[in-house]
Formats: C-alpha cells, structure tokens, sequence
C-alpha cells in the first residue's frame, strides 16, 4: 500500500504559497498531481532565490531553486501557454482523466480560457472544481486580492498579536497561506466523499478570509455576548502566569514558560531555589500573579539570564514545569525529537543536477499503514509534457512536436528568466536578517562532508 | 436539513481543549455524524473564557459554544471498567476516533488504537499530542505558547531588539485542528483501498514548524539561519526605512504593501493613490523589490497615511489592485459588510445562552453546503438518544449506569 490518496488524480493549476502546499502535500500522500504551467513567464520567485551551497547552477537555473522544489516536490510538471488553442483542448482532456482541478486564478480568468466550472461540468459531470481566492466569488470584496500575509490583518489575529506598548506585528511569515493549504485539502476531500457517495460533483468557493476568521471565532462570539474586542496580548495569556519569553544566556537565546496552576507555580519556585520574593502574597495565587506581572517577569527574567536555554528546559520540565525554549531554525532542524518524527525529510536530487541531498518540511503527522513521503524533485519546467500529453492524453509524438513548435509548450522559460542573485550572508549578518550562516550544515543534517 | 458533504462519517471524538474539538468541529459543520464522548465533569474546553455575559458556567464559554456546534454529546467515564466496555461497544459503530490523551493512556486502559482496531478494523484513530507517541519528549507537557516556541515561529517574529513574539491568540492549537481534520480525512479516504482503518500520530509542535518552509530550505541548502529582522515595520515607533507593514491611520492600523496585482506598483502611482501627487518625486528612482525608500520619504508617506481612515484606504488600495489590509477588530468583523452579504453568521437557538449569532462558513462546498443544523450540546445531552435508541440500551440500564457514575 502506498500513500493514503493513492488513486486520486489532481490538476494543480496554482501559484504562490497556499495553494501549492495543498497540492504537494496530496501528492506526498500518493495522489497524482499534475502542475500546469507555461514556460511563457518566468518562474522566478521575485528575486529571492535558493541555490544549492549558495552557489550559480551550471545549467538549468530555472530548475534549481531550493525554495520551488520545496513547494513543488511530489508533482508532475507541464507547460501550457493557452494563447495555443490546441492547449485549451489537452488542458479539457486532462480534466477528462481527472478528479479534481485546483485553480486560484484571478476570478475570471478560467471563465474567459472557456474552462470555468459551468463548461468542464459538460465534459466532467462528477469533477470537484477547487477556486481559491482572498474574499471568495461573492460579496463587496470579491475583487480584492488577497495574499496570506495580509490576512492575519484582515482576519482578526492581529488584533490580539503585537507588544502592548507598541502596536499590532504578524507572527511568523504569511500566517494563513499554509493553513489555507490545509483546509483545501480537507475540503477537496469532503467533496471527494459526497461525490463517491452521490455521484455528484461541485465547484467549492473558497476564501482564504474566512478560512483566518474562523480561528477566532471564540473573539467574535466575545464581541456578539459581550460587546469586548481584543487587546494586544505581548506574549501573555488571559488567565495563566507567569507566561511569556524569558531572556537566556548567551546571544538572543530565550525560553518560553506557562503556569496555569499552584502545583506548577510551588514547583517553578523551587526550581528557583524558593526566592523570598517568590513567597510575596502578591505572587500568591493564578488571580494575583496575573495581575502583577510585570513585575513577577522581570524577576523571572533576572533567574533565567544566567541558564543556557536548552539545558533549563530539561530542568524546569523535570521539575513539573511547562516550558519550552525558543529554538532558532539551526535548533529546530537539529533537534533530537525531529528525527523521530516526519516533520522534516531528506530528497536526493538527480547526480545530474549537481544539487546533492537537502532537507524539506514533511508532515506534522505520519499514518501506521499508508507512508506519505516527497515521491519525487520539483518538476523541471515541461519535465512531464511527454508523459502527461502523451501517455495520459494519447497525443502522438508528432502532435506534441508540433506544440513545441507552435509554442504551445516548452521547456525552456521565454523570454529566458535571469538566474536569481547570489545571497550575500556577511552582509545579511550584518544588518541582522540573519543570525548566522552556519559552514558545518551539511555535516550536522547528515547530508554531506 | 441540508445535506453535508461528509454525511454518512461517523467520529467519535475523545477530545478536549481546542484543537482536537476544532477538527471535530470541522466534521460535523459538513455534515458528519460527531459524537462527544465527555468525563463526567465535563469538557475542560468548558471551562474556557470568554462567557456569555461573563458568567463562567459549564454550558456558557463562548469558545466551547463555537469550537461544538452541529455535535452530540455523551457523558462517559472510561476509567470505569463498564465505560471501556462501553466505549469499546461505540467504537464498532464508528469510522474515526479523534483523542487527544497522553501518549500511552488509552492503551493502559485497555482501549488503544491496537485494541480498538481489533472490534472495528475499520477505525482510524487521530491521537493528537504535543510531541507525538515516539521520541525524546513524548511525554513533555505542551500549550500554545510552547508549540510556537519550540516549532520555530517565534523566533522569528516580533522585533530585532526585544523577546520573540506569539500571536496573541492560540493560533497554534487552530492550525492543530485543520490538521488533524485533514490527516483524518485522508486517512478515511485510505480505507477505500487499503480495506482497514489505520493509526494517525500528530504532533502539535510539528505543525507549528510545519508552518516555515524557508526554514528548511534555507538551512540545508545555504546554511543561512535566519532571526527577527530589523526595524521591518514602518509603523513601529522607531521608524523604519522599509516602508511595508502595519501603519497607524487616523481611527486604526493597515497593512500597506508597494505590491499592486502580482506585481511591485510604483512610487508615483503610490502617492497618487493616497491623493498626494505633491509627494513626487522625479528625480527618485523607481522602486524595485524591496521596497526600500529613504527614511524622509518613509515619514512622509507616514504621515499622509494619517490622514486617511483605514477602511477608506482600504477600499481605494484594494479596488485599484493594491493588495492592502485593515487591522480588524472583532466589532469590525461582527458587522462587515462582506462576511454577512457571504452569509458567514447563522442564528443558533441554544437551551441555556438564547439566541445568539454564531460565525461559521469556512470554504463554500456549492453542491454539499456548511450548515449549521444543530446547537451546540449541553453536557450530556444525547445521553438517551444514542445510548438507548441508537444502541439498544434499556432505559432502566441507563440509570443504573448513572448512578454507578459510568454516564
């Protein structure tokens, strides 16, 4: 047995961060993914580039950025530039073969390619039509572009996220692209199942808006029963304390601490050595420390300066406390816990391409009977146009030379994409964007001398 | 009653907090068949502020109310030796367990993956943990603060100079539940071929580091670990000459970006947009990406932002391609225009809260709708329904189970 959606058969007509996401993950969990694109625009990531070891591709640039084979892996790849009518048409006859189509093209655009919902459902009765957009197909904003970024904005999150004394911040980059991600495939196989149960397909209008609302659903409720919005909330929790970010020692390293009850409160305290301060009415039960903790962090912080991050975690877990340390992405790569999971996976790329063995994101979750795995690289630009338009849609070799020909596809970008820059990591240090650029990482992954 | 597209899935969730309710959530809002199987005490999510009306009571947290609407729930002690037989009795009828118990609990009760597998084969079980069932820190505790702490993202985020930040809401737990939803889902589709159910082991740490792909990418191919980067946002109070993020305006916050449809719009057009023409600049090249400016100009632009309301500048950004945002607050978002013309809210009547407007609708499935059909449960509700007419239990049974504390 092979992965969980072995047998499913999914046309990835998307771009960006969220939909790809949904679409590789189907394909690391068996499904056959087909991404369309057209070698007619360039398929650079606006300048942001990750070659292999930091150094210019010998060939092939287009096919060897780090950051598109992480949001690429597990897909087949071809090239459709649909001003080639006989495009149109192998894009139909793939639908023909399909289950699902995924699209999140501005609103319109498929309609106008004459391959909208209401056109495939002709030649596809059961397909499940996935239209991805910011505010979904209906609605005052339907037009506005959307992108994950912006969403924690839009959606309310920010409303609570930010220094108190400052004003709101994102967390982390583009919140809700993958979350959106996510849900997509919950929802493509929500309507997989009415369809093997009924029959039927659907088209499924998704907004990636009310995908980030619905995680704060409790606050609007807050509004509707209460009349209350949020506030910024700094790292603090509305009813446990101490909570937040303890400083370390060494450069920006910190440890994250929750105490919800009096067990784990008598326990931090003894951790600390039973301080006098510790024992202050004002830090005597959950009611008074939260409302005195400005004070109860900075005394926490002045404990925990002088404790190496990592090592006091084990001491205060051992202790009974909840804890946890903030890892930077070097720790989180190297942590012992990781290798046992299936959150990160290596991919050997081809000899060919010079890009050796590299580290990707897997799963948060792994399945006892259905492995999901990356099946396979990012595809190369066209890399299955012979497979796909070929064996799959019964073209003769003759008729897709002559796509070539025509310039219906390709495997070459046109006009040519310039090869992305070289990152400059001493001054990227410098200016603080980056805490380091490590030399030995390949030794510590396990992936190279 | 509209017809859900997961109609016919029955899950049992042994579940608590948010993020295993809020997978369940999301298969009942389609139309599943979700059972809650509660302790006798109840749900801890219960306990959970915000009230209605400020007024802790088990069947009033606002959060509770929303992360279980369209459920059923059955009270069930299954420390009892009579509520694992009863549990094990259930789990014949059902495709999917959702539990978030420490790893090991439920096998030393007897009612594990492995031995639930044995009277349903058909059974997929979710076990949804901090650090999954395997490893160093299988049995380390975990909450929203520390899953964005050791998964990475704070690290990250908030400011160069200051202590890393976490979204001010448990966001990580949210993220927990959309995965386990689709893990489950998977999982279910699965059977069609593999003829059995099968195990599912999530970790709530692995998916807030599933959240960063650079992370990744960018250290096994370069070596680059990336940190808090200085001074990004052009509203922070020390300035920035980096002018995209969030911006104070006369009655809020937006977001404000340079990009105009998929690609980087121009200064000129910029301030022409904000109705500020005079704030030209010939002789100032074209802004590429980044889009860095110098710190005057930055302070302009500031300032003319200041003038403006935030939904006025988003309506006029965004209807010109901008892509922008507004930093909403609930209230914003109760009364949105957009979300109610999209039929986001429906009413739900609820026994003991009343009436009340309930936020809903995730992604539109146009043959198989969103609905919601069913209130959220009081504890215990459904206790008669499904023990005595779904599962043939005699009523007298059932008070004698009451009474020896097992319901």
């Amino acid at each position: 047995m092979d992965g969980p959606l072995s047998g499913l058969r999914v046309i990835d007509s998307t771009t960006v961060l969220a939909m790809p996401t949904a679409m590789y993950l189907m394909g690391d969990m068996g499904a056959e993914v087909v991404k369309v694109e057209t070698h007619t625009r360039g398929r650079g990531g606006g300048g942001g580039v990750t070659y292999a070891d930091n150094i210019p591709p010998k060939d092939s640039h287009w096919n060897r950025d780090g950051s598109f084979h992480a949001l690429h892996r597990s897909k087949l790849g071809i090239t459709l530039n649909y001003k080639v009518p006989e495009t149109v048409e192998a894009f139909k006859d793939l639908v023909r073969v399909s289950d699902v189509l995924a699209e999140n093209n501005r609103p319109g655009t498929m309609d106008r390619l004459g391959l909208g919902y209401e056109e495939l459902k002709k030649i596809k009765p059961d397909l499940i039509y996935f239209s991805f957009s910011g505010f979904g197909y209906s609605g005052p904003w339907k037009n506005y572009q959307g992108i994950g970024r912006m969403f924690e904005l839009t959606s309310g999150v920010s409303q609570f996220t930010g220094y108190p004394d400052e004003g709101p911040r994102r967390v982390g980059s583009a919140w809700f692209d993958p979350p959106n991600g996510w849900m997509a495939v919950f929802a493509i196989l929500a309507a997989i199942h009415h369809r093997n149960q009924t029959g039927e397909g659907q088209w499924i209008d998704h907004s990636m808006y009310q995908m980030g609302v619905s995680t704060v659903g409790d606050a609007l409720l807050d509004y509707i029963a209460n009349g209350r919005n949020g506030n910024l909330m700094g790292n603090r929790h509305t009813s446990k304390a101490p909570h937040g970010a303890y400083k370390c020692s060494g450069d920006d390293n910190w440890i994250a601490i929750s105490v919800e009850s009096d067990n784990q409160w008598d326990a931090l305290k003894k951790v600390m050595g039973d301080p006098e301060w510790a024992s202050e009415d004002k830090f005597g039960d959950v009611i008074t420390r939260w409302h005195n903790q400005d004070e109860l962090d900075s005394h926490i912080n002045k404990w925990t300066k002088d404790f190496e991050h990592l090592n006091l975690m084990e001491k205060l877990i051992e202790a009974g406390v909840p804890s946890g340390a903030i890892l930077n992405p070097k720790e989180v790569l190297n942590d012992p816990s990781m290798k046992e999971s299936s959150i990160f996976e290596k991919l050997e790329f081809p000899a060919e391409t010079g890009m050796g063995t590299r580290v990707f994101l897997g799963r948060p979750w792994s399945m006892s009977d259905t492995p999901s795995h990356i099946r396979r690289p990012g595809p190369d630009l066209g890399g299955d146009n012979e497979y796909v338009l070929g064996n799959l849609l019964g073209r003769t070799e003759t008729q897709i030379n002559e796509l070539y020909e025509l310039g219906g596809i390709g495997k070459k970008p046109e006009p040519m994409d310039k090869p992305g820059t070289i990152q400059d990591f001493a001054r990227e240090v410098e200016q603080g964007t980056l805490r380091s650029y490590d030399t030995e990482y390949k030794k510590l992954l396990g992936i190279g001398p | 009653m509209s017809k859900g597209a997961l109609e016919g899935f029955r899950i049992l969730e042994l579940s608590t907090g948010v993020a295993g309710p809020f997978a369940g959530k999301l298969f009942a809002d389609y139309g599943a068949d979700v059972v809650k199987v509660e302790p006798l005490s109840g749900d801890e999510g219960r306990k959970l502020p915000p009230f209605f009306k400020d007024h802790p009571h088990p069947e009033k947290s606002l959060s509770f109310l929303y992360l279980n609407t369209n459920k059923r729930s059955i009270t069930l002690d299954v420390k009892t030796a009579q509520g694992r037989q009863m549990l094990g009795y259930l789990a014949q009828k059902f495709d999917a367990i959702i539990e978030s118990y420490p790893p090991d609990y439920l096998d030393t009760l007897g009612i594990g993956y492995n031995l639930l597998s044995q009277i349903n084969p058909n059974l997929v079980m979710t076990s949804i943990t901090p650090y999954g069932q395997k490893g160093p820190y299988r049995k380390y505790p975990g909450d929203d603060i520390i899953y964005e702490a050791m998964g990475g993202i704070m690290y990250i985020s908030g400011a160069h100079d200051r202590e890393p930040l976490k979204h001010g809401h448990p966001q990580s737990l949210y993220i927990g539940g959309i995965t386990a939803a689709y893990a489950t889902s998977s999982a279910l589709f699965s059977r069609i071929s593999l003829g059995k159910g099968q195990h599912i082991d999530l970790s709530l740490r692995d998916v807030s580091a599933a959240h960063h792909h650079a992370t990744p990418t960018r250290y096994s191919f370069v070596g680059a670990v990336e940190r808090r980067a200085p001074k990004v946002e052009a509203g922070s109070p020390k300035g920035g000459a980096h002018f995209e993020g969030i911006v104070p305006v006369k009655d809020g916050y937006i977001g404000a970006t340079f990009q105009r449809g998929i690609q980087r719009g121009s200064y000129s057009d910029y301030v022409e947009l904000l109705n500020r023409p005079d704030l030209d600049d010939p002789g100032f090249p074209p802004i590429e990406f980044p889009a860095r400016i110098p710190n005057d100009k930055d302070e302009l632009l500031l300032m003319a932002l200041k003038e403006w309301t935030k939904y006025d500048y988003f309506n006029k950004a965004a209807s010109e391609s901008w892509v922008a945002a507004v930093v909403q607050t609930s209230e914003d978002l109760v009364h949105g225009e957009h979300l109610n013309e999209r039929g986001f809210f429906s009413e739900m009547e609820h026994p003991v809260v009343g009436k009340i407007k309930m936020p809903g609708e995730i992604s539109r499935l146009t043959g198989s709708p969103w609905a919601l059909n069913r209130a959220t449960p009081l504890l215990g509700q459904h206790n008669k329904e499904i023990y005595c007419d779904e599962f043939g239990i005699g009523e007298e049974e059932l008070v004698q189970l009451r009474r020896q504390g097992v319901i």
